[in-house]
């Protein structure tokens, strides 16, 4: 191809990305492989289908803006779902008005070019843009979810629906799945109808009720005996069928992509970190029945955040901070550290590492990073709740993240070598259009562009 | 990058330009925008030093205000231009260009900004010891849909800058600080639906 056929195909190029939540890379080679999932088959085929690393903590918040904007935490500052105001214990939760580094459609539009996103979590309340978003979780109301306002009678009349209902599945299975079904079907309507109608040089269209699913019933994926089983391959029956849909679709002189935010294990129990510094005398609440952080007592050392963050209560920067920086500090690190790391249950090791901050973090926006991060062994979902009396139990979740399984494809060949991280995809996207990367960006392009 | 656009004030000298546009400065950097004022007095002794008040030359300036604001607000600038812009047809001009381009009228009779005579130009215009004065020998075109008007005669400074945040909060071209994001029935909900997950 000549420089000026090159120069043009990149300004023409486009690049569609599928999104499926919580969809390990292995579930996904499982399904192409037995027949569950032939569209996903041969559109692997044709490319690369890649096991990926996502961010640590591997929460989908975190996970998705990592992938959104190419940067660390450190640097677009979205820990968790929830996390403490500066200077305080006080709870909030982060949205996309938190986000300090930018979208990769930003940075495309800044260019001229359009971009359709919809559902990513940690979008919401929707910003303006060059294009269209529909805000993912933790999306409450639609119109705060769409931009621009001027599309919300073509969600009404597509039936749109934000997420599932999670409460219907402590109700009854049959109902949960209805309702995930229900809402796929909606979704997959209006992602083929933006698809169709919208201009666009991106387009992002994610499912997040693989995620709903596989929380509550990820038992039925791994146990063929089990009652919704075959109600399970249903689903990705029908997220195969979108895929072929879309793929089938796609304009001349475009890439497709898929990915994940984290990947999915079965849970053997779920370990509460705040009960563990509790019974270690790190912390301490002012009530018997403490139902959030905020009601830490003085004298205490450390608190944890969900899922797998701790915090040193330090002196200058909590209200209540009693650890010294420098010599204190670290000493305490390296001792919470020592303590998680023995932890075992069964005879096996709960946790697979403990980092420091500075370990996995890099960026502007250290200081309200967590001092410590924990990375379980697959097994054991680490908590962040406050109110627990045992160290570990189990719930009615079946399934947990993973945070070295999910999934990233492109329809090519010549993928780097290297294991995939989230954070490179939005630099792959600004490359594949022909966009340069801006400097300081966490990740590097997947594919050799020179 | 977040998005860029061009906040453009007009209005006769004293009218208020500068003291709004940097109070809305102050706080979209507090929001954390990037903010870049092009105030008239100011861009008259750089970019368009040696321009005289010739329509001409009035029209050069305005353009050049308006080809670095139209710079700055496709990187993702909010670019704040506070300069008299006399003649509507140059305004228009200029908005055409950026597309982006966020009007705000300053109005104030003639009679208060030269009671007020805030730099003491209006007593040696109308002294004719300054020719082309806007408003006393020179002409102000008022513009005839600006996005936003405030009015110095009869509102404090501190009551049209809100109405300019609102305004521009209203049509989207800034977001309202992150603790409104979520009122408190939202955050409830919120709750609910990351504890259904065993996120909290």
């Amino acid at each position: 191809m000549g420089l000026f056929d090159r120069f043009k195909s990149q300004r023409e190029r486009k690049v569609v990305l599928i999104g499926l939540d919580g969809t390990p890379y292995t579930l996904l080679r499982q399904y192409s492989a037995d027949g569950t999932m032939p569209n996903l088959a041969r559109i692997a085929e044709a490319g690369s289908l890649r096991q990926m690393d996502v961010s640590i903590p591997e929460v989908s918040s975190t996970s998705w803006t990592c992938f959104y904007t190419g940067s660390n935490p450190a640097q677009h500052g979205i820990y968790g779902f929830l996390d403490v105001q500066p200077n305080s214990y006080k709870i909030y939760f982060p949205n996309s008005r938190n986000v300090k580094a930018p979208a990769v459609w930003d940075i495309l539009g800044n260019h001229g070019k359009r971009s359709v996103v919809i559902n990513v979590p940690e979008t919401y309340p929707a910003k303006p843009l060059n294009g269209v978003l529909i805000s993912g979780f933790v999306a409450t109301d639609i119109k705060k979810a769409t931009y621009p306002p001027e599309l919300l009678p073509t969600l009404s009349e597509l039936q749109y629906r934000l997420d599932p209902d999670a409460t219907k599945a402590r109700e009854s299975k049959e109902v949960f799945l209805e309702d995930i079904f229900d809402v796929f079907e909606k979704r997959q309507r209006t992602i083929l109808h933006l698809f169709e109608q919208e201009k666009w040089s991106l387009f992002i269209g994610t499912v997040t009720e693989t995620d709903r699913l596989h929380h509550f019933m990820w038992d039925a994926a791994t146990d063929a005996q089990h009652k919704y089983h075959d109600a399970f391959r249903e689903f990705y029956r029908r997220v195969d069928k979108l895929l072929g849909e879309v793929y089938d679709r796609l304009p001349a002189e475009t890439t497709f992509m898929m990915c994940s935010d984290h990947g999915f294990t079965k849970i053997e129990q779920q370990v509460y970190l705040n009960y563990w510094l509790k019974s270690q005398g790190y912390l301490s609440f002012t009530s018997e029945q403490p139902r959030s952080i905020e009601e830490i007592a003085p004298g205490s050392r450390a608190f944890a955040l969900d899922p797998t963050r701790i915090y040193i209560n330090l002196k200058g920067k909590y209200p209540q901070g009693v650890v010294e920086p420098g010599a204190e500090y670290e000493q305490l690190r390296r001792e919470i550290a020592d303590g998680l790391l023995s932890l075992e249950h069964n005879g096996h090791k709960v946790l697979q590492r403990v980092f420091m901050k500075e370990e996995v973090f890099h960026g502007p926006l250290m200081e309200q990073a967590p001092d410590l991060i924990v990375l379980s062994n697959y097994g054991f979902d680490i908590k962040g709740a406050v109110n627990k009396q045992v160290l570990m139990d189990t719930e009615i979740f079946t399934g947990m993240h993973t945070q070295d399984d999910a999934h990233f494809f492109i329809s090519r060949k010549g993928l780097s070598e290297r294991k995939p991280h989230i954070c490179d995809i939005a630099p792959t996207i600004l490359k594949e259009l022909g966009v340069a990367v801006p400097a300081g960006m966490a990740g590097t392009p997947l594919l050799n562009y020179e | 990058m977040q998005k860029g656009f061009t906040l453009w004030f007009t209005g006769l000298s004293g009218a208020g330009k500068t003291t709004l546009a940097h109070m809305v400065e102050t706080e979209l950097r507090k929001r954390n925008y990037k903010v870049e004022v092009l105030d008239g007095d100011v861009v008259r002794t750089n970019l368009s030093k040696g321009l005289g008040f010739s329509k001409e030359d009035r029209d050069t300036n305005i353009r050049r205000i308006g080809f670095v604001c139209h710079l700055l607000s496709r990187n993702g600038v909010v670019a704040i231009s506070a300069a008299i812009s006399p003649y509507r047809a140059i305004r228009d001009e200029v908005r055409a260009q950026i597309g982006d381009f966020v009007e705000v009228y300053v109005r104030c009779p003639l009679e208060v900004v030269a009671a007020r005579d805030v730099k003491g130009l209006y007593a040696k215009a109308m002294a004719g010891e300054i020719p082309a004065f806007t408003g006393v020998s020179d002409p102000y075109e008022e513009p005839l849909n600006p996005e936003i008007v405030v009015d110095s005669s009869t509102q404090t400074k501190e009551e049209s800058y809100a109405v300019i945040i609102s305004r521009l909060e209203e049509l989207g071209y800034i977001l309202k600080p992150e603790t409104e994001v979520y009122s408190e029935d939202e955050e409830e909900e919120v709750k609910r639906r990351l504890e259904e997950l065993g996120y909290l």
